[in-house]
């Protein structure tokens, strides 16, 4: 062997450097992006990547039974990171570094666990080939070169394993041989008797296929997918803390560009996002936009946000600018306008993802670009935007009609000082007839349950969310800091929301603008009221079979996902039916990130593939709880022709007739 | 060569209403806006500015806080504002206001050749549609009202070719330059500023003229070179909405023809 | 005692009524002699009592009465004191100058209607205009003349008077074969130069409005655009213009007092048509303008109907016959199209009618459709959602059919 060493270390040295070298020419692009702290609750950050990387929480649960599988390959991959290390250093220092120079019940232990771990590795290799070949999931690109070319060097590199070891008993001089089952096995039985000459080529042999795929592995990785391998378990790190509820507020100021429009004013993590993507298509699985034929797919947002930063690195780098664009190219690594306007913002696709990637905020903020900088978006938007900016509301009726929500009783008006809730209406509770029969119902619930609390009336001003998803964030950040300041003038500290879309906004959007705000929505207060005994149910509501439909704001964005449920319960005496697509795994109606003011004219409508998912359950009664969701579902209900049979009920018209 | 748009800012009047008990006016909280034909004057004058590189000059003629209207001006894209603002200016009816912006106009033609004026049609506050043809006639361009389309401007030869929008037929014309064109609502989509021109058109100065730069005769602008003068104003009657064919007529064919009677009866139809 | 006889006895101070002013444009401003109107950023004004004289200017210009006269606390101590010296003889300040009343001017006479016409045709207008005419001049005792430009058109001449006017201004002339600003204005304005009318009405058509416009600059004198209603003060001799302002929202009379003629232009169908008097017959006066067709920039290339032209263009149409889900089926949309036929208007419909795929999407009206303003909405089974009202809530009259299947 020792003829080999200068072979062997020239071998291992320049692989090492093709290595490094790669690895060093892709993350040092990760550096062309915008700064971000990443860093900072050190303690929460490592457990959050033993938890998620290292305990696999995500890939496990979301994608049984293959899922195990993937964290088979992972414990694998990281026992047998032990071996080949050894492999490697034995190969470079044969004479001091060896497994056989440890104590002999660690050697034997170690080797046994090796060994087991190669045939445990080789038959998950069998189990993902099969998969991939016989049974490929639609969402992925499952039989791609690249995944079988790393099959095939996993495989390759188990055989030479079992090959070496096996030569090597044959031969004899392997002294752990009776704690290696399965290369035991390839020695005593499938090479015994071979002669011996033979069986010391075959070590070398074997040896420089283990070497040479080993390396060849190394150094395919930072070209492929799997350069996942290197990046997963610190993006499980780096994950933001706090739940992605938000996008981050912009600087305006003379000079400034806003959005990302170009792949270097992305944040670094996001650039890192997309070298993290292990492609395993969880994301496109659950998205609404993907489901009904749009154009947004976000495995392949974030494969074309990587393709960018790819090609055009290089010219960056060199403070030139990028030759492809990040958005509106027909190219692979170019994102089209379509493909940002359909997300929902819906956040299905964070909540899957296994590495953490952040999907949403990356689309609002290549949106910003489009609406601030480029001022190119959808036609019927430009409604949108001047309403909202003219008379703050998206549907553009006169703001004196505002406080008009109530005809039969006037609706008490906030009060400095004396007024404990401030319940803020919202522009679809306020003005539109239908969803004006919720703001009631809870005008009720807030009475029966003896609560201080006041509107704003004609005062009350639209909090701004969907300017804030569509990417117009110059004017949503005038209408936060007003709204903050005339919360501020006014004494509110407590607010009660109809809308899921006005809770988030007040509640988590409003803090960096300075708002100090305790954000309910009113299902928490109705269930706190109902535990303090101040609101009891003298009836159940009779509606037959009720199916509940989540709101993404409500569950995905600030998890409530019991208290809904709860109150379902109490109004009716039965709990409700649950979608095949519920809690975290909830769809979308169809109506978030500003979708509800566009045209879908491509594929499917999100809320007629909904409402079918709906109907499954044979319900009589659709809850939901979000006046979009109450429009989107009644319409589909409409389109499907069934609104005679089965109703959509806002959960405070369900509580209201329970109080009756 | 110039473009000159001209705007005006008006007070958004869908959401003035009339009191009926006390029959003032309601108007609180009533913002002023850029008047929307107008916008899709500023609008079109962009878009030919786009195409053939004219420069466009916006001018408007109201009180101080008009200058609001001038920034959306200079935030989508207009290369200059000028705001003819005094006192002397005030209370103008459409002959003294075609005055004044004819007179600022000229003054803006000493330096460059002027292609075209263009204007809305008429503003949502006065409906008058008079101004455009009033400047037209007093700085003897070529008028051409009720555009919907411009189809082609060929500077070389000075002509331009539009169409116009009539009742019942479309009239397409060509003239000479430079010309007056008021324009209607259908003639394109206006734009949307983008952020730094915004932040840009906040911090710009306006240039204001008022008469000591005008230097115009003062009973010839604002309410002395006005020729009308308002008597009365009064809130129309306006009846609610009505139910046909409730309870007491099951019959649609009872209810389509009441209906027909009202509409005929409030001259909004005509049966021949 | 002497010195009481000087005090001065106190005119008052102009205030704003609350809640009255429209916002006209600063007339106030403008008038007052000693510049003590300032304008609020709304356009309200604000008056500086201290240099106020009481002239009652500024409230005697307000269109809307939202000027008054009040005393000071100051004022109102003069004023008892006055009071109590009631025996002394005061020495009265003069009257604030009343403001001219005009009576008309002697050279000008006569009550003027533009015939409108196309090919040959006149506009129903017209019509209505004669017969709305001929009550003004029969007030005023004057002539009604209809002024009569065109091709070919003197029969249009026999036809005016049958609706009332007494004398007719023809100009026939081949540069007239189709309305243009240049010919149709210079004509105008050479018979109201050469004739001197006191009253011209003019239909508020597309091209009725195109042409007062230029005249009424021309003549320098005042033009009042769409009345709606049409009177005169005999006495002065006044035309008092009914017209909608703010969008409707007020109605404003408005006079020109001080220059002739009196214009306006009227909005079609607001006038009622006389019927016609076949037996009258009148005095065909014709002149002849000094132009040629070389001089005249314009040219008219086309003439499209609009109708042929195959352009839907719903947000221009007046009248909006629309459908929706309730219609069940793309048949039953050609049920809305003979209506609109008939009415001369267009269908449009709600967006469920688009997804269903029964209309094409740029008949949709609503959120993300079209903003429609038709004289009258018909909505035939459509149910109402806040995201289709909004395309339609400024229409002037609505009408809802619920279907029964």
């Amino acid at each position: 062997m020792s003829a080999q060493i200068p072979f062997f270390t020239t071998l291992f040295a320049v692989a090492a450097v093709f290595f490094l070298w790669s690895c060093y020419l892709r993350f040092s692009l990760v550096l062309l992006g915008k700064p971000d702290d990443r860093f900072s609750n050190f303690s929460r950050r490592f457990a959050n990547m033993l938890l998620y990387a290292f305990g696999q929480k995500r890939v496990v649960t979301r994608s049984y039974p293959f899922g195990l599988n993937h964290s088979v390959f992972f414990w694998c991959f990281l026992i047998l990171l032990i071996a080949n290390t050894e492999f490697l250093l034995h190969g470079l220092f044969p004479g001091y570094i060896s497994l056989s120079h440890l104590p002999e019940g660690l050697y034997f232990a170690l080797a046994l666990v090796f060994d087991i771990v190669s045939f445990v590795a080789l038959l998950a290799v069998v189990i993902a080939l099969s998969r991939r070949w016989f049974y490929p999931p639609e969402y992925i690109d499952a039989r791609s070169v690249d995944a079988f070319v790393i099959l095939g060097l996993v495989a390759t590199l188990m055989l030479a394993f079992f090959g070496m070891h096996g030569s090597e008993i044959a031969l004899g001089s392997e002294g752990a041989a009776a704690f290696m089952p399965v290369s035991n096995f390839v020695g005593s039985f499938i090479l015994a008797g071979a002669p011996v000459n033979m069986l010391v080529a075959m070590v070398t042999v074997f040896f420089w296929i283990h070497a040479v795929t080993l390396l060849l592995f190394l150094d395919y990785l930072p070209y492929s997918k799997h350069m996942h391998i290197l990046t997963a378990i610190p993006n499980c790190f780096f994950r933001s803390i706090e739940k992605i509820n938000t996008q981050l507020p912009e600087e305006f100021k003379k000079g400034n560009s806003y959005g990302v429009g170009q792949v270097d004013q992305f944040r670094w993590k996001d650039l890192f996002d997309s070298m993290s993507c292990t492609e395993c298509g969880r994301c496109s699985d659950n998205c609404p936009a993907t489901l009904t034929g749009k154009a947004l797919n976000p495995r392949l947002l974030i494969h074309d946000i990587k393709m960018n930063l790819l090609h055009n690195g290089k010219l960056l780098k060199s403070g030139r600018a990028p030759d492809l664009p990040l958005i509106g190219g027909l190219k692979e690594g170019s994102i089209a306008d379509d493909v940002l306007w359909a997300c929902t913002t819906c956040g299905a696709c964070m909540e899957v993802c296994p590495v953490f990637i952040e999907h949403v905020p990356k689309i609002v903020y290549m949106r910003r670009h489009q609406v601030e900088m480029k001022a190119k978006f959808p036609e019927e938007l430009l409604t949108l935007f001047d309403n909202m900016e003219n008379r703050s509301n998206p549907w553009g009726i006169i703001p004196a009609e505002r406080g008009r929500w109530t005809s039969e009783t006037v609706a008490p008006l906030f009060e400095k000082d004396k007024t404990e809730f401030l319940f803020f209406v919202g522009c679809a509770g306020a003005f539109d007839t239908r969803n004006k029969r919720n703001t009631l119902a809870i005008t009720r619930i807030l009475d029966k349950g003896g609560v201080s609390w006041g509107a704003l009336g004609k005062d009350e001003q639209c909090c701004g969310d969907s300017l804030r998803r569509l990417g117009n964030e110059f004017v949503f950040a005038q209408m936060a800091k007003q709204n903050v300041k005339a919360f501020k003038d006014m004494g509110v500290r407590k607010v009660i929301t109809q809308c899921p879309h006005c809770y988030n906004t007040l509640k988590n959007d409003y803090r960096q603008f300075g708002g100090e705000l305790e954000v309910l929505h009113y299902t928490e207060l109705a269930l706190q009221l109902v535990e303090s005994g101040k609101l009891a149910f003298k009836n159940k509501a009779e509606l037959g079979k009720v199916v509940f439909h989540d709101s993404c704001y409500l569950g995905r964005y600030n998890s409530i996902y019991k208290t809904p449920r709860e109150l379902i319960e109490l109004a009716t005496g039965h709990s409700p039916l649950e979608m095949e697509r519920a809690f975290e795994r909830s769809f979308c109606c169809g109506a978030g990130g500003g979708r509800m003011w566009m045209e879908e004219s491509a594929g499917n409508r999100v809320n007629l593939e909904r409402v079918k998912e709906a109907l499954k359950r044979q319900p009589d009664t659709i809850c939901v709880c979000c006046p979009y969701c109450v429009t989107m579902m009644e319409d589909g209900l409409m389109d499907l022709k069934v609104s005679d049979q089965v109703k959509v009920l806002e959960l405070s018209e369900i509580i209201e007739t329970a109080l009756k | 060569m110039l473009i000159i748009t001209c705007i005006k800012q008006v007070p958004d009047t869908t959401q003035v209403k009339i009191d009926a008990v006390t029959g003032t006016l309601i108007r609180e909280g009533v913002p002023s806006i850029i008047n929307p034909f107008d916008a899709h004057a500023l609008e079109e004058s962009l878009r030919l500015k786009d195409e053939y590189g004219f420069k466009v000059v916006a001018i408007s003629m109201g009180p101080p806080s008009a200058e609001m209207t001038l920034r959306r001006a200079l935030a989508l894209g207009a290369d200059d504002v000028i705001l003819l603002s005094d006192r002397a200016f005030g209370g103008a009816d459409t002959l003294a206001t075609s005055m004044l912006l004819s007179e600022a106009i000229k003054r803006l033609s000493v330096h460059e050749e002027i292609a075209m004026v263009i204007c809305g049609k008429q503003t949502i506050d006065g409906d008058t549609a008079q101004v455009g043809p009033g400047i037209a006639t007093r700085l003897k361009y070529t008028q051409l009202t009720s555009v919907d389309r411009i189809e082609n401007i060929d500077i070389q030869s000075r002509r331009i070719t539009v169409r116009c929008k009539f009742e019942g037929r479309y009239e397409i014309l060509e003239s000479s330059l430079p010309a007056m064109i008021a324009v209607l609502r259908e003639i394109n989509r206006p734009r949307y500023p983008t952020v730094p021109m915004r932040m840009m058109s906040q911090e710009a100065v306006i240039k204001t003229w008022d008469n000591k730069i005008m230097r115009l005769n003062e009973n010839t602008v604002g309410l002395k070179g006005s020729a009308t003068a308002v008597k009365r104003i009064f809130s129309p009657d306006r009846a609610m909405g009505q139910i046909l064919g409730g309870d007491e007529i099951s019959n649609p064919d009872d209810a389509a023809r009441m209906l027909i009677d009202k509409l005929v009866s409030k001259n909004l139809l005509s049966l021949q | 005692m002497n010195e009481k006889k000087k005090i001065r006895k106190p005119l008052g101070v102009a205030r704003l009524i609350e809640g009255k002013c429209i916002l006209c444009g600063a007339r106030c401003q403008s008038i007052c002699p000693k510049h003590v109107v300032t304008m609020t950023e709304q356009g309200e004004p604000v008056i500086d009592i201290s240099l106020c004289t009481g002239c009652k200017k500024c409230i005697t210009i307000c269109p809307s009465q939202a000027l008054e006269i009040y005393f000071t606390s100051e004022q109102e101590k003069i004023l008892e004191q006055i009071a109590r010296d009631q025996q002394e003889t005061l020495l009265h300040e003069e009257e604030p100058e009343a403001l001219e009343k005009p009576r008309g001017h002697d050279e000008y006479r006569g009550v003027w209607v533009f015939v409108e016409q196309i090919n040959e045709e006149a506009a129903p207008v017209s019509w209505e205009l004669l017969s709305v005419g001929s009550v003004l001049a029969k007030q005023l005792d004057v002539e009604l003349c209809a002024i009569v430009i065109g091709e070919k058109v003197e029969q249009l001449c026999h036809l005016a008077f049958t609706y009332g006017a007494d004398k007719a201004y023809l100009m026939d002339d081949p540069i007239f074969r189709y309305y243009r600003t240049e010919p149709y204005f210079k004509a105008l304005c050479y018979l109201s130069k050469k004739y001197k009318p006191e009253i011209m009405l003019i239909g508020a058509t597309g091209v009725g409005r195109d042409l007062a416009g230029a005249v009424a600059t021309e003549l320098n004198t005042g033009l009042t655009a769409d009345c709606t209603g049409l009177a005169v003060d005999n006495e002065r001799r006044l035309l008092m213009q009914t017209r909608p302002a703010f969008g409707g929202n007020i109605m404003a009379t408005i006079t020109t007092e001080r220059s002739w003629p009196q214009m306006a232009t009227v909005r079609p169908h607001t006038m009622h048509m006389h019927e016609r008097d076949t037996s009258r017959q009148g005095e065909i006066v014709n002149e002849k303008l000094d132009m040629y067709e070389e001089e005249i920039a314009t040219k008219v290339i086309e003439i499209i109907e609009r109708k042929q032209s195959g352009e839907v263009d719903i947000t221009a149409a007046d009248y909006i016959i629309s459908g929706g889900r309730g219609l069940q089926s793309a048949d039953n949309f050609r049920l809305l199209k003979e209506l609109a036929d008939e009415l001369g208007g267009v269908v449009a419909c709600s967006r469920s009618a688009v997804d269903a795929g029964w209309m094409p999407s740029e008949h949709q009206v609503g959120q993300t459709g079209k903003t429609v303003r038709p004289k009258i909405y018909v909505a035939c089974g459509i149910s109402g959602a806040i995201q289709h009202l909004v395309g339609m809530q400024n229409s002037d009259i609505l009408s809802q059919g619920k279907l029964k299947p």
